[in-house]
């Protein structure tokens, strides 16, 4: 996204001239300086801080900037509307100053907004030894600390290779990355003495029925989820990581994609960015910034049943899903809107919508006055894969996906579809519940899932004596 | 299918500080100290050539006579003296090509015109299972390496080359020898693998009397990863006690054994590319 595709908006974060980058980055690090302090006094404030304040750390950076010329900018009401904090909003331009906080009892990349861009890489692990995996998890954990609040590359002498990729410049900007680290299944097997402390829900994903699973893209021994406002500051990471990880990972797949931006409507709240079936996707996500709600679905804790270790931690279910667009592209916009169950341009649940009345995405379904399905068809996707009953709710899951194109297939069509992300305290209650129940659903013709795996989100590394996965090896000593 | 275990542990660059920059001051050698390294390598490279051209004779000729199960014989033992000198014998881009390019490196693969040379010769010896008009293509072969010799007698080994040329062998293993993807008809990659990684421990062992002066931690620790490379491979020799019996199909080498590989040949090739700085070479 550049200036010149929006010449009549204000500019958030692009192009701005010296003071007004100036202004930026002081207001960025007073944030960041009285996070720290936040992080220190009470763990509990510090998640709703960051969602509510960090977010927009760079947005309120920039609006000073704005301010301070004097210009006019819509970025003080968007602030003011709160828009673009749910996990699956539809994001909105950021500044490359946006900054989440690393250190944490938890990892970012799960209730933090999703950004543009986002990625899933997932390793097979070469260390040799117990040792050789514990200094693989502080090299991970001090490069992340690093690559996410960002800062300036080392010099080298010029006669050996440069430390750094250098493809963001000699200053790294933040850009709103996150790094969120999680352990495949296959790590617990005999080569680093971790039997017995595997997460009890963590297995080796089983395909479904209209699984087409291609053993290249699937599984693996860490998966990392990198998200940022642009590919670019991923891919960066990405390759900051091998640099410095050799002999002790290797690239197994990696799949990234995209969320469409919107431009900044006060009037259209917290719209769900739409997949490349041309849905809105993530309508009934859970809120993000409801803590207790997401302690409950999303986080480990102690009343999950789970090794000691993995309290803070998630499970993150991964699916790359291929779909048909050429031929979704041919079927009546009726028959779409019923194989969702929503309106494809509102977003609304059918049950909300007709008779001259148009509902709006945020509505809740309503399947009691239904129960035929005559309104939304029983084996609508949003209706199988929340029935809204009290049985379900436990079934619940956090979506964080990605649409992703990949080029071209040998028939001509195209390789899109959905780099599906959700995360779940309980992988069998979320998403193998979830996807149980969408097995034969009518939109199985316009998909096919094709790898993917399962992983289990480390907790945070609560401080700089800390490290990613520092509980697990302390576990199995 | 089997499995080895790597007898010593092997330590990475990173957990090292490799990237630490801690390595800034170096250039201290003097550049008269790199003539007799790079005048053994030039006799090294030689030395070789003398024995690729012997060989190509004696396959070429099995190839010309149609003796099939010869010519496949003598296919992976006659290429492995290129793999070893690649670094040289890539300063020649035309004769490169027309002796070692690959299907791949064609729009039209193995119908393309241009493809010619060793890789030709493995399509027809191994998926054909022929000799059928490969009379023309086996010459040519012969006339390249034969070009390929006489030029190299007469050129001037850069150092920066020499050097770097023990990078460049790493990247060919870690690019093309572990994802087994060089000789997939004849499944003879782990020839060209050791050939790769003799060429690339040659020019490291000429160069370590001086390496070790600027950094002796660096020296072991690229034996240590040179070792390990070689314990895998040698895991998978038809007869431990006679080098030249060769090696398994490289549909032998279990999973493990292949990630096993890329942990020390991605070490060493990070490693490596830093040899030239270390003695302080553009």
């Amino acid at each position: 996204m550049s200036q010149s595709d929006h010449p009549s908006r204000c500019p958030f974060s692009f192009k701005t001239t010296s003071r007004e980058t100036n202004a930026c980055e002081t207001t960025s690090r007073a944030t960041e300086v009285s996070e720290s302090k936040a992080i220190d006094s009470s763990m509990k404030l510090e998640r709703r801080r960051f969602l509510k304040s960090a977010g927009m750390v760079g947005l309120s950076g920039v609006t000073l900037g704005g301010l301070a010329l004097g210009s006019a900018c819509p970025a003080q009401a968007l602030a003011a509307t709160g828009h673009g904090q749910d996990v699956t909003s539809a994001p909105q331009e950021q500044d490359s100053q946006l900054r989440y906080p690393f250190h944490g009892h938890h990892q970012q990349g799960v209730v933090t907004p999703r950004p543009a861009s986002g990625m899933l890489v997932s390793f097979d692990v070469l260390a040799r030894d117990r040792d050789d995996l514990e200094t693989l998890l502080k090299i991970l954990t001090e490069r992340i600390a690093f690559l996410t609040q960002g800062g300036r590359i080392p010099e080298r002498n010029p006669l050996f290779p440069p430390p750094d990729s250098g493809i963001l410049g000699p200053e790294i900007a933040p850009d709103g990355l996150t790094m969120t680290l999680a352990v495949g299944d296959s790590l617990f097997d005999e080569r680093y003495g971790l039997d017995g402390l595997q997460p009890r829900r963590l297995q080796h994903m089983q395909g479904f029925p209209n699984d087409a699973l291609d053993a290249a893209r699937c599984h693996g021994d860490l998966a990392l989820q990198i998200c940022a406002n642009t590919l670019d500051t991923g891919y960066h990471a990405l390759r900051d990581i091998i640099k410095n990880t050799p002999g002790l990972l290797m690239v197994r797949w990696k799949q990234e994609g995209t969320v469409p931006l919107l431009p900044p409507s006060p009037g259209d709240v917290d719209g769900s960015a739409r997949n490349f079936l041309g849905f809105r996707d993530g309508s009934a996500n859970p809120e993000g910034d409801n803590e207790a709600l997401m302690d409950e679905l999303v986080w480990v804790g102690q009343d999950h049943d789970e090794p000691a270790w993995a309290n803070g931690g998630s499970y993150l279910a991964a699916r790359i899903i291929r779909n048909f667009v050429e031929r979704w592209d041919r079927t009546p916009l009726k028959e779409q809107e019923a194989i969702f169950g929503r309106r494809k341009m509102s977003g609304a649940p059918l049950s909300k919508t007709g008779a001259g009345v148009e509902g709006k995405e945020q509505d809740v379904p309503d399947y009691a006055s239904d129960p035929e399905g005559a309104i939304t068809p029983l084996d609508a996707h949003i209706r199988l894969a929340n029935p809204r009953t009290a049985e379900t709710e436990k079934n619940r899951i956090l979506r964080r996906p990605f649409n992703y194109s990949n080029g071209v297939e040998t028939n001509g069509q195209l390789d899109m579809g959905l780099l599906f992300l959700c995360f779940q305290a309980d992988l069998e209650a979320g998403f193998i519940a979830v996807q149980q129940r969408l097995d034969g659903e009518p939109l199985e013709e316009y998909i096919k899932p094709v790898g993917g795996g399962y992983f289990f989100v480390l907790p945070g590394a609560v401080d700089e004596t800390d490290f990613l996965g520092r509980g697990l090896l302390a576990a199995t000593a | 299918m089997k499995t080895s275990k790597l007898p010593t542990a092997w330590l990475t660059a990173g957990a090292l500080g490799l990237l630490s920059l801690t390595t800034t001051a170096h250039a201290d050698v003097a550049p008269e100290a790199l003539v007799g390294p790079v005048a053994d390598y030039k006799l090294y490279v030689l030395d070789n050539l003398e024995q690729l051209v012997t060989h190509t004779e004696d396959f070429t000729a099995a190839i010309k006579t149609g003796d099939v199960e010869k010519a496949q014989a003598l296919y992976a033992p006659t290429r492995v003296y290129y793999e070893r000198i690649e670094p040289i014998a890539e300063l020649f881009a035309d004769l490169d090509a027309s002796i070692d390019a690959r299907e791949d490196d064609y729009e039209k693969g193995v119908e393309d015109p241009d493809f010619t040379g060793f890789h030709r010769l493995e399509y027809a010896l191994f998926h054909d299972n022929t000799t059928d008009g490969m009379e023309t293509y086996a010459q040519g072969l012969m006339n390249d390496v034969n070009d390929l010799d006489s030029r190299v007698q007469g050129l001037t080994f850069p150092p920066e080359t020499v050097v770097g040329g023990a990078a460049a062998l790493m990247e060919e293993v870690a690019a093309t020898k572990v994802s087994g993807e060089e000789d997939r008809y004849s499944r003879t990659d782990l020839w060209d693998f050791q050939g790769n990684v003799d060429g690339a421990r040659e020019i490291f062992d000429l160069f370590k009397p001086l390496a070790a002066e600027e950094d002796a931690d660096f020296v072991a620790r690229v034996q240590d990863n040179f070792d390990d490379v070689e314990a895998t491979l040698a895991d998978y020799r038809l007869d431990t006690e006679d080098p030249t019996a060769g090696f398994e199909s490289y549909d032998e080498v279990s999973d493990a054994d292949r990630r096993a590989l890329t942990g020390p040949v991605t070490v060493l090739a990070e490693d490596l590319s830093t040899l030239r700085g270390l003695l302080g070479l553009n």
